[in-house]
Order: structure tokens, then sequence, then C-alpha cells
């Protein structure tokens, strides 16, 4: 069963009346509010891009007790306009020796990789694009195609910065992408089923109620989520790919104008999305904190506001992480991943299959207050 | 209809890109048309219903084999990506002689024929028909078919996939020459 | 436009295309890739045959099996073609007469 935002909003009486309005044409009502709903999603996502720059910039003054951005508009909130205007404007040069087709291609493809991940994410349990039945699977899968394109900008460049970058950034994601699997596939045993309505509906009710609280085992692997997460957004102190004391900028040195702009957008738009399918996934994602039986619009719009302040207080810790923690060696990188975080995700993950064998799919809370 | 687009998309995506994997030159833009045409084969398991074939398509293609490929080309040095004769129509003299070309057109001439007639066939057996939105999960239903009927070609392929990683971990290990 | 036939035309040509690729190019990894085309081509028989023949679900078992021997495959492969290219400086499989040096 795949619920979609067209299925959902089809329970209400004015689906009809807008029925009547496009002549009973079901499919044309359908893809309007495919449309619709896209643009709000893609134009809500390049604005938390955008402001994910200037918060970037602000916390990290407040850390470093600077100022910040403080010209443009009110606390200079304006300033990740001002930014892209300059990108517009800017010459968009390419290296004379550069691989054409690919260096036009993997802007576009990091766009694309991001975006596509947007139409699973649930804002609400009634409010997500499509709740696909392989939902969290998709999101892994279609999110690879970052790592592809930062490969191919850093190798078609053509300069030796932009490839290390490239190289490190694509081994970096393809071997961080097995403990971010791993510790989903925990989460995915707890829940019965890989969509996010699945997820969500698991962990109505109480924050007792939440993944992470569930048994010792998904609380360790929020964190290995998170720490992969990093890894696979290349945020410091993973941020290797683009390390600026070393490699200039990593793969997207070589990069002018909008086609940086793509890359500085997908980058701040993904972790966007990690972490809101971290909070989806561990933190209870919209639920409202009580359980509450009716299903009204007003709710739904409430339980976005709950999940973006979730995904942007996470947001906060991984800025915060950024410009707290010195970046690590290429080695320590690798060593993280395969001797310690891997073989923690395997454990976690047959760990979370003997505790539901052995509770009988009961949670912490559930042994300790004896609800159901 | 909107699966009807997805078909002819992907379909077009498909085969368009596989083409141009033969007759590119650059190895390099190989590899990434290889990527838009396991892409469009993801969108024709999406037509056929096939969610988790699709996503598994995905995953681990484009997250895994396509990225080890670019870093093969790589890694075997960028002068030999436009190497001695790829070029399809530049090597075919090389290939043979009028003997051997007529022999081959025959041959392909009777594969072309046994095809389309095995095709006509299939047609005539199953006629186009309409499907409609029902896509039933297939998540449950292969699972319990991977533990159940085919559990022993389910093991076996993690003993494949553990042999392959140490195979290849040793294999590409560099050794001290002499 | 959408049934069986057009499924397995677009095999025909994933699979013709591969043994072309396969047949006219001399770049070991370019072999590889035609290798990926012709197991994909079957693995999109499997499925289309499964959906619309015999409507249960072992058709996705074998092309998710197919999918993972073409990974195991193409690992061991590219393994092969990075030792041989520290052996001989090129990855012309015209260059591969030897089985040990």
């Amino acid at each position: 069963m795949n619920q979609t935002i067209v299925s959902y909003l089809s329970q209400y009486e004015f689906y009809d009346s807008l029925l009547c309005l496009f002549g009973n044409n079901e499919g044309l009502l359908a893809f309007v509010i495919y449309l619709l709903v896209a643009l709000i999603i893609i134009g809500f996502s390049a604005t938390v891009g955008g402001l994910g720059t200037y918060a970037e910039r602000k916390i990290s003054a407040d850390l470093q007790a600077r100022m910040g951005p403080n010209r443009v508009g009110p606390y200079g909130l304006l300033q990740f306009l001002a930014d892209g205007v300059k990108m517009l404007t800017k010459e968009d040069i390419m290296p004379f020796t550069a691989d054409k087709f690919l260096f036009y291609l993997a802007p576009m493809l990091a766009l694309v990789g991001v975006f596509a991940t947007l139409a699973v994410l649930p804002w609400s349990n009634g409010f997500m694009m499509a709740d696909l039945n392989v939902g969290i699977f998709y999101l892994i899968a279609i999110s690879s195609l970052v790592g592809v394109s930062v490969f191919l900008g850093g190798y078609a460049s053509n300069s030796k910065w932009s490839m290390l970058g490239g190289m490190r950034g694509a081994s970096q994601i393809i071997s961080y992408e097995i403990p971010v699997t791993l510790s989903i596939l925990a989460i995915t045993l707890l829940a019965g089923g890989m969509s996010f309505g699945t997820i969500l509906s698991h962990q109505e009710g109480t924050i007792i109620n939440w993944f992470i609280f569930h048994n010792p085992f998904a609380f360790l692997a929020f964190f290995i989520y998170a720490i992969g997460a990093l890894a696979e957004t290349n945020r410091a102190p993973f941020d290797l790919p683009e390390a600026e004391s070393e490699l200039v900028s990593g793969y997207h040195t070589e990069y002018t104008g909008l086609r940086f702009g793509f890359f500085a957008l997908a980058e701040y738009i993904e972790v966007f999305v990690v972490c809101g399918v971290g909070a989806a996934l561990f933190l209870g994602g919209g639920n409202l904190p009580f359980n509450i039986q009716i299903d009204i619009i007003p709710l739904q719009l409430v339980q976005v506001v709950i999940f973006i302040t979730k995904a942007l207080l996470l947001y906060y810790v991984v800025i915060w992480v950024r410009w707290t923690l010195p970046r690590l060696r290429v080695d320590q990188l690798m060593s993280i991943c395969w001797k310690y975080l891997t073989p923690m995700a395997i454990l976690n993950l047959v760990g979370c299959a003997i505790w539901l064998v052995v509770f009988n799919g009961k949670s912490m809370a559930d042994l300790v207050f004896g609800s159901h | 209809m909107f699966i009807q687009l997805l078909f002819g998309l992907s379909a077009l995506l498909t085969v368009g890109c596989a083409i141009a994997v033969a007759v590119t030159k650059n190895i390099m833009h190989s590899c990434v048309f290889l990527l838009g045409s396991l892409l469009g084969i993801a969108g024709l398991y999406a037509t056929l219903g096939a969610d988790f074939v699709a996503v598994t398509q995905i995953m681990v293609y484009v997250g895994g084999v396509v990225i080890l490929m670019l870093f093969a080309v790589m890694l075997t040095g960028g002068k030999d990506f436009v190497s001695r004769a790829q070029n399809l129509l530049g090597l075919a003299p090389a290939m043979g002689n009028k003997w051997t070309f007529s022999v081959g057109l025959l041959v392909g001439l009777v594969v072309i024929l046994t095809n389309v007639k095995l095709i006509m066939n299939i047609a005539k057996a199953y006629p186009a028909k309409v499907i409609g939105n029902d896509f039933p999960s297939t998540v449950s239903q292969i699972g319990h078919l991977l533990v159940k009927e085919h559990v022993l070609a389910f093991e076996l392929s993690s003993v494949l996939l553990l042999g392959a990683l140490v195979g290849a971990a040793i294999i590409a290990r560099p050794r001290k020459q002499g | 436009m959408m049934s069986l036939v057009s499924y397995l035309i677009i095999s025909l040509i994933l699979f013709i295309v591969g043994l072309v690729v396969i047949i006219a190019r001399k770049n070991i990894v370019a072999i590889l890739l035609g290798i990926e085309l012709i197991l994909n081509a079957a693995a999109l028989n499997f499925v289309a045959y499964s959906r619309y023949v015999t409507n249960n679900l072992d058709g996705h078992v074998f092309s998710l099996f197919i999918i993972v021997i073409a990974a195991a495959e193409s690992a061991i492969g590219l393994a092969i073609v990075i030792r041989f290219f520290q052996i001989k400086e090129t990855i012309h499989i015209d260059e591969a007469t030897q089985l040990r040096n």
C-alpha cells in the first residue's frame, strides 16, 4: 500500500469540490497537487539550504566570539540572498583541460540526488509526497547519486586538488554508507517495515515511545547513524573531500558561480535531509507528544512544525560539531569506519534482533511501566 | 497514463544510454552512460511493480558498482582512456576479411529472424494487457521467499560476497615487485 | 505500448549492445561494462516474466541474486584490472597473454 499526499487529501470533502473544478479528471488533479507540493517542498528546502549557510556563519561567529554577517537585512538574515545574487552574476569559468560533459553533469547529479530524497521525507504522517513501502531504502539508495557527483566533479575538473578531493569523497561516502545502512536496518527491524508511515506509527505517543529509547541497541544505533551521516554529507570533522587547509576546496575547487552554488546548496539540503531522517527514525518524527485520535489538517501542520523543529535542532548540532572538533586524517577516517563503526553496527543489528525475540517486541518503557 | 510515461522515458533512457556506452570513445563517459542505463532499468522495474528490486538496483549499482568502475578507470591511468581501436567503426576492418564478415552477417540474420519469430509467438500468447495501478507491496513476500524457498541460494550468496570481498582485497593488494 | 513484448525487446537490445561492447572494445573496464549490461538484460527478463506470466515473485528473487552476483563479479573483475595494470602498465585486453609472469 503506497499512501501519497493525494490519497491523504482525498479523504476530505474539499477534494471532491476540487475534483469538480478539474472536470473529474483525477489524473490531472493528482498531477497539479504533486506539482504544487513539489514546488513548496523545493522552495522550502532551498530556503533551508540558504539559511543553512547563514546559520553556519552566525553560529561559528558565536562560537568564536565574533559578530558574523550583520549588514544585509535585519541581523544579516538576507545574507544568503546576497550570496545567491553574487553567485548568479559571477563568470562561469571552466578549466581549459576539463572534461566538459562531466563538468556540467556533476553539479546537476548532486542536486538531483538530493531533491529526489525529498520525495519520501515524512513531514507528518499525512503530508508525505509518497509513502513508499521501500521509503527509507529508496532514500539511502538515491542519495548515493551525490557520491557519484562528488567523484565526477573531482575527476572532471582535471586538477590535482579536485582529483584528491573527489577520490576521498567517493571512498568516504561508500564506506560510511555501510554503518549508516546497518543502523537504519536495526530500526527497520523494530518497526517491521521500511515505509516512513510504518516507522512513524510505531513511535506514536509520548517520548518514551521513540525508537531511540526502545532498547539500548537502538540508542547506540542513533549515535552510529549520526556519525555516519556526518561523514556521508562531508561535514566536519569528516570534511576531508573539501579540506580547505589541504586541498583548497576539494572537489569543487574549479567550480564557480552557479555550479558552485549547486554543490553548496546540495550539501546544505542533504544535511537537512539526514537530520530529518534521523528525527523521523529515532526521535519520533512529527508525532505529537501525546496520544490523539482525531486527524484534521491543522494538526498535520503542527506535526510539520514539530518535525522541522527536530530536524533543525539536529542541524544545529551538526554545525556545532563542525566548529568544535578538528578534522581527522584519512587513515583515521577509514579505521573509524571499518574497525569501529561497522562492527558496532553489526552487533547492534544482532542485538536488536535478539532483544525483539527475548522480550517479545516490547520496548524498555513497556517492560518498566508494564503497558500494553 | 503516468506509468506509460514512466515506461517510455525509462525505456528511452535505458536503450539510449546503452547504445552510448557502446559508441562513446571515452571510457569515463561510458561509465556515466552505464549509470544512466542502469537508472533506466530501475525505472522499468518500477513500472513492473517490482519496487524492492528497483531500489536494490539503484542501491547496488549507483552506490557501489559504478563508483567502483570509475575508481578503476581512474586508478588505471588517464592516458589510456582513448586506447588503440576503441572506436566501433574504426575497428571493423581489423576484425576480419570479407568472408568472415559475410558469415557474420548471415549468422546475425539467422539470430535476428529466430528472435523475431520467438517474440512474435510470445506476442500472440500474451497480448498487451492494461496494467492498473494495483502494485501490491513485494517487500514482505520477497523476504518470505528469501528465507523459505530460496534460503540455500540466499546463504550461498552471502558466502559468495564474503569470498568476493576477501578475494578482491587480496588480488588488488600492492605486492613487492621481484 | 506496455506489454511483455516491449520489455523483451528492450532486454534484447541491451543484450546485443552488451555483446557488441564485449566484442568490439579493447579496454578491460569497458568489457566489464558490457557484462553488466548483459546481466541486467537477463534480470529485466526475469522480472518482466514474473509480472506478466507466472504471477509470483520468484523472478524478483532471481533478479536480486543476479544483482548480488553482478556486484561480486565487478568487484573481483576490477581488482584483477588494477592488478593487471600494476604489472603491464596498460589495460588493453590484447596484452593479457600470460597466465603468470
